[in-house]
């Protein structure tokens, strides 16, 4: 889906506590993902990145490699 | 049909309905947060009062604080432009405060929800970043409308609180019991032009040197 002309990226995660986000924030800047937000409010726990390089598929793989439920919501 | 015309149609239908989606995003936003409070309210039951997903919910916005800041900050600035419509800090002070009231009652009058909102915003932790603009530009105009009043020798020279209290808080009393629909001790009330203006009238008479 894109807004603006970039592609936004939404999923469905278990980040849900404070050092998990804290975890992430080093992994989306290993991989410069500069563009996420993670709803940490939401019982989805979305997770939003916005960006015209990453798919879908990627995000899920790195994040499910650290441990973390990751899927598409739709 | 030519290809493009039909293309550039179709591209204009499409953004119509995306506009009327966000709108009907806003409405039901402002519905659900005074129903249910900021803790009350989520992305879910938002996207199940609008018939969408939540994954179109978080095309728009980053998160629920992100919506209600987005959606406060518009409100605040419709409701504003309202009260400003027209006004212009030149005017008698007569003028100037019967301009204010027209304008007051009309705003909080036609957006009972809107206003109900503003409420719970204002003592809400996004009061900061909502209001912060708003206050500006009120003192851009309706400050600069005070000072000349008194510049002018039309009022008193008073804290500005003083000034605000006798100048709109019978207003804001009125609207109060209309919206609630009744008034002290339960009693019923309906705001009429005619109590509107002869409250105006007894303001207006304070204020006189």
């Amino acid at each position: 889906m894109e807004i603006n002309g970039s592609s936004v990226l939404l999923f469905k995660t278990n980040i849900r506590t404070e050092s998990d986000k804290q975890l992430m924030t080093q992994l989306m800047q290993q991989h410069e993902i500069n563009h996420w937000t993670v709803d940490q409010d939401d019982v989805d726990c979305v997770l939003r990145i916005v960006s015209n390089e990453l798919q879908l598929n990627d995000i899920i793989a790195l994040v499910n490699q650290h441990g973390y439920q990751c899927e598409e919501l739709t | 049909m030519n290809i493009h015309l039909y293309l550039q149609l179709n591209q204009k239908r499409m953004r119509i309905r995306d506009v009327n989606k966000i709108e009907l995003v806003k409405e039901k936003a402002v519905e659900l947060l005074v129903e249910v409070g900021f803790e009350g309210f989520t992305m879910a039951k938002l996207a199940k009062l609008c018939s969408i997903s939540v994954a179109t919910l978080y095309i728009y916005y980053k998160d629920k604080d992100d919506l209600i800041l987005q959606i406060g900050l518009e409100e605040t600035k419709k409701l504003s432009a309202m009260m400003l419509e027209g006004f212009d800090p030149d005017f008698s002070f007569a003028d100037g405060l019967r301009h204010q009231w027209k304008n007051r009652a009309r705003s909080m009058l036609e957006n009972p929800l809107s206003c109900k909102v503003i409420e719970q915003l204002k003592t809400s932790t996004y009061q900061e970043k909502i209001f912060e603009s708003m206050s500006e530009t009120f003192k851009q105009t309706l400050g600069v409308f005070m000072d000349k009043a008194v510049a002018n020798g039309e009022i008193e020279e008073m804290p500005m609180e003083t000034y605000w209290s006798v100048a709109f808080g019978p207003l804001y009393a009125l609207v109060r019991f209309h919206t609630e629909g009744h008034s002290i001790g339960g009693r019923p009330f309906i705001l009429t032009d005619d109590i509107l203006w002869s409250t105006f009238n007894l303001v207006l008479k304070a204020f006189k040197k």
